[in-house]
């Protein structure tokens, strides 16, 4: 082990110090007996939804991606836990994914037209990446290409830590 | 050939029009030689005006830009030397029309209908760019010479600006140029077209292109692949497997952890020295699900963890919790009805 000094607000240091929050938030919502498959899905999801919630709040608002995946996760937690509001809740979110896709259609119809001038021949990879990346439906391939490689490399410290809390559960 | 001296700082003036003088001589005698794009490259010049021209043939910069190739180059810094068409034709090729302090583009003003089709946006935009890219650009030439003209040069390049050019350097040096300026100048080559669309496309992939290089060091293994399209494939390829390693490793941990938790005060109190980075050190004992492997093979863990998710809690915790506690009560304070694991806190602080 090579003790180095970890710059203290450094992505990683920010993610893991959320997670590892949420981690024992959801832990002592649900002590124990979770034997069963189904529960284990329920903390599954949980979890992932900490992770990924995590990871954007360490990066805050700054990029597309980060607010995208925010605004898709508070969405979701609006909606399962307000049920009887729902119709109201669902009303706004349904108008600005609908604002969304009308942007990304406008877009689409820019596209052929466009396609014999810049984008050669890499539209069908871009459109993958756009529904890879949260957020990316409402971009241009130049921004894209740039929240793919913020985004990359969040996933990656993402991956590491977690692997780190794993291994260390684990054994 | 005559060759003239450069003159004094003083008698600019003066010099420059017995030069334009000698020039036009040369000019005309370079004329009668059987060259087409010499031609052309003349007629251009003495479209414009001789003191200008002169400057346009008398940059030292050029000199250095060309180097080794052409041998009198030393000769040239000073003096109107015409070796041959062929010298001048490269030294042409090379000339570079924004000059600023030591520029490092070369222009070349090659055909004379070039010349008559600068758009006066662009000639704004030239203007503009041209104090930034003399910031921006090398200084290959200390002359102090250089600096005086680069005040009329800022005129004649007015006029020679959106020239179409054959030399890649330029265009390269433009598209590193047109990434790092705030106004977009990118340099038009030799046959394409030159209005401000095209140029705004060009620029465009210009800074995709560059976009694509940094993913390609971002993404493992992208290096040797050549074409966007499987560059692109790559990059989805990783994302995917990115994604699913992390809804993978939530799933282990969903199996994991229902009893374990650690006190995160102690942890992040202290949060200093060998943190995630470090390797973790294996002084327990083996894992508890061995078929369970983080290898970062995608296809393994999607195969695997089905099975394993729901086989875990048939082994029972309790067995686990034995296996912990019995070879590493050094190690965990562990206890299933408590929560907090001191000890085990340590643990996580070195190891975050």
């Amino acid at each position: 082990m090579n003790p180095q000094h970890l710059n203290a607000s450094s992505l990683k240091s920010r993610f893991t110090r959320r997670f590892l929050r949420a981690l024992t938030k959801i832990n002592a919502q649900k002590p124990i007996s979770s034997s069963s498959p189904r529960e284990i899905f329920q903390r599954y999801g949980r979890i992932k939804a900490a992770a990924d919630k995590s990871m954007a709040n360490s990066v805050r608002s700054r990029r597309t991606w980060s607010r995208a995946m925010l605004w898709k996760l508070r969405s979701r937690s609006y909606r399962q836990a307000s049920s009887g509001r729902r119709s109201a809740v669902k009303t706004s979110t349904t108008t600005s994914h609908q604002a969304i896709r009308k942007k990304t259609n406008h877009e689409k119809e820019n596209k052929p037209t466009k396609t014999g001038e810049d984008q050669v021949g890499f539209v069908v990879q871009a459109d993958e990446l756009r529904e890879l990346v949260p957020g990316g439906e409402a971009m241009d391939l130049c921004n894209l290409l740039d929240e793919t490689a913020h985004y990359i490399k969040c996933l990656t410290t993402q991956v590491q830590v977690m692997k780190k809390i794993v291994d260390f559960y684990s054994l | 050939m005559a060759t003239r001296s450069n003159g004094t700082a003083s008698d600019r003036g003066e010099v420059e029009v017995l030069e334009s003088l000698q020039f036009t001589d040369e000019i005309q005698h370079l004329m009668s030689a059987p060259t087409t794009d010499n031609a052309g490259f003349f007629t251009a010049l003495l479209e414009l005006p001789a003191p200008q021209a002169v400057q346009l043939l008398h940059s030292p910069e050029s000199a250095k830009l060309i180097a080794a190739p052409v041998p009198n180059v030393e000769d040239f810094k000073g003096s109107f030397h015409f070796p041959s068409n062929s010298g001048l034709i490269e030294r042409a090729a090379r000339f570079s029309v924004f000059a600023g302090e030591g520029n490092n583009n070369t222009k070349k003003s090659n055909s004379p209908e070039t010349t008559s089709n600068i758009s006066s946006a662009n000639l704004e935009k030239a203007v503009k760019s041209e104090p930034a890219e003399s910031e921006s650009s090398q200084p290959l030439v200390s002359d102090p010479t250089v600096e005086k003209r680069s005040i009329k040069r800022k005129d004649r390049e007015k006029k020679v600006k959106e020239s179409k050019k054959k030399s890649k350097t330029a265009a390269n040096e433009s598209s590193e140029d047109a990434e790092k300026l705030p106004y977009v100048h990118v340099r038009a080559r030799r046959g394409q077209a030159t209005d401000s669309h095209s140029l705004a496309e060009r620029a465009r992939r210009e800074k995709i292109n560059a976009r694509m290089k940094l993913l390609q060091e971002l993404v493992p293994g992208c290096n040797k692949i050549s074409g966007t399209a499987l560059v692109l494939d790559e990059i989805i390829n990783h994302v995917q497997s990115l994604q699913h390693q992390v809804e993978f490793l939530s799933m282990r941990l969903a199996a994991v952890n229902p009893r374990i938790d650690f006190n995160l005060d102690s942890i992040f109190t202290a949060e200093s020295g060998s943190i995630i980075d470090c390797n973790f050190p294996s002084m327990v004992m083996p894992m508890m699900w061995p078929e369970v492997q983080v290898n970062g093979n995608r296809q393994q863990y999607q195969q695997q963890w089905h099975f394993d998710a729901l086989q875990q809690p048939v082994w029972g915790r309790e067995e686990v919790c034995n296996n912990y506690i019995t070879p590493e009560n050094s190690l965990l304070s562990y206890d299933s009805s408590t929560n907090s694991v001191t000890l085990h806190s340590n643990q996580l602080k070195m190891e975050l």
